[in-house]
């Protein structure tokens, strides 16, 4: 049984190994939003915070506006991975069941539409926005922000739909379904977990999104959180408590549904990449 | 949904159903991303900086601005670093990734749980708050990193600069970089191992096929098509990391570490020359779909065969 | 397919909201409002407070003063300018004020120069003039001082602050010695402080060559400059490739282990907020220069406040600047802020404020980056100039330095408008 030894001491060395490797940014950035300002910049490092403070807490959270900031962050990352789901789920299905002309073209441009560089895009949308006079607005935020998204979750879902049996789908249109039926009542259920999974991703960049926001929505009621974030880092220099605390808060939101919907979401993104 | 099917209607749903079903997508695509590309190419053409944009004005200067980029080595350089950096950072994080995927599949229950914990969160970590993180881990002064490497016995490092040189300060955008995309490819490649049948392992085990004959022969015939789709991402992903690498240095020292994302918005934005970084981020666009053009022929002949 | 039509209903329902909230904020559009905009720092909350009750007072129109972070302020101001409801005044930095006032994306204020101006400090107003015009109006202005720690200075036997460069180097090599501390913590990229020895020793970063503005660092008198930076430099461990930001060097020097600082004035809180026990060790005092008398050169940090060429409310904007930057609310601003005054005659307004009164004697012979369109481009970062700073640091001589950044100094310069 040596061998049984041997095999089972070296994966989980390794795998504590990397656990730790993984976790340690993630730990650090809570761990210093915590300490005291005199820990922080320390010769030797303060591997954990004795003296606990929730001072650069409330130095993030009563920054001006923190609320609106909240608020449209929310409203517009919500809408944006909502929208693009149902429009995703539709374009999707057409590409994983049917069969049509034009469809390798189809797939072809969603898949350059996923190589779009968004950063360096700003000026040409923001003088679209600016000449149609929607600047200052959650209105064009999120429709880029789906738009952002559409293409990876449409991809992604084609592959959920076609890892559904077709059979089930033919089955319940011989018990008298129509095709929308069919597909609300069957396969919409099955998708559950990549339906997660995708909006995940979605979820993650529109939360993220920084360089358009920046110059399309330049009144405060119009703002998000990754403004509000960078505003700790002041042309002289970082608060690193505050800045730290700040990421914090503004990670814990995707930590929480990562973690919550993390089971569900693994199990399906291969199929969701792979099949199709 | 109670009348008979009219086989002439049918017929005609059929023609049109998945027409009418990426219409929605399609229009938006076109809208919200095609119009914008379109000016973008437009304002390539044209001189375009800060005194133009504010007296709203319209200059043409035709392939000026590419004619300007194409004939700077700089542009080459960059280029060229780009891509190294892609080829290197994706190798990394399919080789670590995949390797990750396989000893989830091995460890137990408990141990795996730990080691996914730890990848979801890195995975979930916002890239804004990511970078902030590894700026204060390897700070010069006070920062971990140097401070665990002197701990080591490596004395030299104490002080050490890493962002200092083009080499360092490529591997701290490096480790940041793999450290956010093997969770992805971790978790999903164990996701696709869970997916093959066992009686494939054993049979090869039969067949007396050992550890490593059982990988080739089973394990990547499997997994080769979720391979190919995971490195299309990672390739477009790590490519367009501009967020990463602008954080960490800005594209420092001395402008050694920008690739081509970073070289368009600090030509473009930063120094104010919109007209010039509209046409860096078409070039951009090119350079990508050439790099990426043998996965999307594979696609192309797939999506062939299966009609 | 009740279900789905109720899901769209809740859909479109939710846009309305959004869009309904997207328009409601717009200020700019309200005639009975004024719009500025102003960096994070530069307003007291008194100072605000008395501004706005004043101008409301006086004018019956509400005063929006809307508080501008750094990050991308340059992509930002540009834009806000090319849009139809800009803000109607702007702070501009000194160094920046001439590439805005190019683009015509600035009133001009000649009018308003001669009614209030008279007696703007010189220094100070040089920055809001672009080829003989007046586009804005010099607001403040800052410049670096020497910030030390009274107790390690005491620990080197130090009675005096020195009068003279030669006296200064004397006492911070009389801490190497006789203490552990770090004599000076001097990043090697504190461009700031770069650039007011330069000024010290009356060089040219830039010259007219053929009508082009061109780099002159290979100039004697810039490596002069560089070589005073060298021998500050050499009594501190700090990285020779960062500025004075990364770290926070007042964090550094809240350990107290640092014998003194250059900086701002008001570094020292940011020390005190790390480490409130250091409050009563910190001094100040102004930078020395070559000769007892004369301080070193300074470069002046500032602030102007300009009008938007595109405010529909020039009149406005003009009663708001001759409130603001009247001798009681820009007296306020000096005490309260600490910062120089755009006039000598309220530099008593610096009382009791050592950091300030620190300051105040090298006003006159400060100066500024080159005020010319094209340099907003230089300190893009990557800065060629910092560039220039970590090579000589690290050995390389002068003049190969000024040669290997000449390059990229020069497409900076040369760069289109």
């Amino acid at each position: 049984m040596k061998r049984s030894l041997f095999g089972r001491f070296w994966p989980n060395a390794t795998a504590l190994f990397l656990t730790v490797g993984f976790l340690f940014p993630v730990y650090w950035m809570f761990s210093t939003a915590l300490k005291p300002a005199g820990d922080i910049i320390s010769e030797d490092p303060v591997w954990f915070p004795l003296t606990p403070t929730l001072e650069h807490f409330r130095t993030a959270v009563s920054a001006p506006h923190f609320w609106r900031y909240v608020g449209n962050s929310v409203t517009v990352t919500v809408l944006a991975v909502g929208m693009s789901l149902v429009i995703a789920l539709l374009a999707s299905f057409a590409i994983a069941r049917m069969r049509f002309k034009g469809r390798r073209g189809v797939i072809v441009t969603f898949m350059i539409a996923q190589m779009a560089p968004w950063e360096v895009m700003v000026i040409a949308i923001y003088m679209i926005v600016r000449d149609g006079d929607m600047l200052n607005s959650l209105l064009p935020l999120t429709f880029f922000y789906m738009v952002m998204v559409l293409p990876f979750t449409i991809l992604t879902l084609r592959g959920y739909i076609a890892a559904v049996p077709k059979e089930l789908e033919e089955s319940a249109m011989v018990d008298g379904c129509s095709r929308p039926q069919a597909f609300l009542r069957i396969i919409l259920p099955l998708l559950a977990p990549g339906l997660m999974a995708t909006s995940l991703f979605g979820f993650i960049t529109a939360w993220n999104e920084f360089p358009l926001v920046l110059i399309l929505n330049k009144q405060t009621e119009a703002q998000t959180l990754p403004l509000w974030l960078s505003g700790f880092q002041t042309n002289f220099g970082d608060d690193w408590g505050a800045t730290m605390a700040a990421a914090s808060l503004f990670a814990l939101p995707i930590l929480i549904l990562f973690l919550f919907l993390q089971r569900k979401a693994v199990g399906g993104l291969t199929s969701g990449a792979v099949k199709g | 949904m109670k009348e008979a099917p009219r086989p002439a209607k049918e017929v005609r749903r059929r023609a049109y159903g998945p027409y009418l079903l990426l219409l929605p997508a399609l229009a938006a695509t076109a809208v919200f991303l095609g119009w914008p590309m379109v000016t973008n190419g437009l304002l390539s053409l044209q001189n375009l900086n800060m005194g133009q944009l504010i007296r709203h004005a319209t200059e043409w200067n035709g392939l000026d601005n590419y004619g300007e980029i194409l004939g700077n080595e700089e542009f080459w350089r960059v280029s060229l670093r780009s891509l190294l950096f892609t080829a290197a950072n994706v190798v990394l994080i399919m080789g670590i990734g995949t390797l990750t995927g396989l000893l989830l599949a091995r460890l137990g229950p408990r141990m795996r749980l730990t080691l996914l914990f730890g990848l979801v969160l890195a995975w979930a970590m916002p890239v804004i708050a990511a970078t902030t993180v590894y700026q204060w881990l390897f700070a010069q002064r006070f920062g971990v990193v140097n401070w665990v490497l002197d701990r080591l016995g490596w004395h030299g490092m104490a002080d050490f600069n890493w962002t200092g040189g083009q080499f360092s300060t490529f591997f701290v955008i490096t480790v940041l970089v793999v450290w956010q995309s093997v969770p992805f490819v971790a978790i999903n490649l164990y996701a696709a191992t869970t997916t093959i049948p066992k009686e494939l392992y054993e049979a090869a085990a039969l067949d007396g096929a050992g550890l490593w004959k059982s990988f080739t022969s089973v394990t990547l015939p499997f997994i080769r098509p979720f391979l190919y789709a995971t490195t299309f991402l990672e390739v477009i992903w790590v490519f367009k990391a501009f967020a990463q690498v602008f954080a960490i240095n800005e594209g420092g020292p001395e402008r050694l570490t920008e690739i081509l994302p970073v070289y368009a918005f600090i030509e473009g934005m930063g120094n104010q020359h919109y007209g010039m970084g509209a046409a860096i981020s078409l070039l951009t666009i090119l350079i990508l779909l050439a790099l990426t053009s043998y996965y999307l022929r594979i696609v192309l002949r797939q999506e062939e065969d299966e009609r | 397919m009740k279900r789905g039509l109720i899901a769209a209903t809740a859909v479109a329902g939710m846009l309305v909201s959004v869009a309904a909230c997207g328009s409601g904020g717009s200020a700019g559009a309200d005639s009975k409002s004024l719009t500025v905009w102003v960096m994070d720092g530069s307003t007291p909350p008194g100072w605000t407070k008395g501004v706005k009750a004043a101008f409301e007072k006086k004018t019956g129109a509400r005063l929006n003063i809307e508080i501008q972070k750094w990050n991308g302020i340059q992509q930002k101001i540009t834009t806000a300018l090319s849009e139809e409801n800009p803000p109607d005044v702007i702070e501009v930095g000194n160094t920046q004020t001439s590439a805005y006032a190019k683009t015509s994306g600035l009133a001009e204020l000649d009018d308003l120069k001669k009614e209030i101006g008279a007696d703007w400090t010189p220094s100070l107003n040089k920055s809001a003039v672009h080829e003989g015009k007046q586009y804005a109006a010099p607001w403040y202005a800052a410049n670096r001082v020497v910030i030390y720690n009274k107790k390690i200075w005491a620990e080197a036997g130090i009675k005096d602050t020195p009068k003279t460069r030669t006296e200064f180097f004397k006492d911070l090599d009389l801490i190497q010695k006789k203490t552990d501390a770090e004599p000076l913590y001097l990043p090697g990229q504190n461009w700031y402080f770069f650039d007011g020895l330069t000024i010290g020793t009356k060089a040219a970063l830039v010259k007219k060559q053929g009508g082009k503005w061109v780099s002159n660092l290979a100039d004697p008198k810039v490596a002069k400059a560089m070589d005073i930076y060298k021998q500050y430099q050499s009594f501190s461990k700090a990285p020779k490739d960062k500025d004075e930001a990364t770290p926070q060097q007042g964090e550094v020097f809240a350990k107290g282990k640092t014998g003194a600082f250059i900086g701002m004035g008001w570094e020292s809180g940011i020390a005190i907020k790390a480490n409130p026990k250091i409050e009563k060790d910190i001094g100040y005092f102004t930078i020395p220069g070559e000769t007892a008398g004369t301080p070193e050169g300074v470069f002046l940090g500032g602030s102007n406040l300009a009008v938007a060429a595109g405010s529909q409310k020039q009149d406005l904007a003009k009663k708001f600047l001759k409130i603001a930057l009247s001798d009681k609310y820009e007296g306020q601003l000096a005490q309260e802020g600490g910062v120089i005054p755009n006039k000598e005659s309220l530099q008593s307004a610096l009382k009791g404020n050592p950091a300030a009164e620190a300051a105040a004697p090298a006003v006159a012979g400060g100066g500024t980056t080159p005020l010319i369109p094209e340099w907003g481009a230089v300190e893009n970062p990557p800065n060629p100039i910092k560039t220039y700073m970590t090579a000589v640091l690290s050995g390389k001589s002068p003049m190969d330095a000024a040669r290997q950044v000449e390059g990229e100094f020069n497409k900076r310069l040369g760069q289109k408008q």
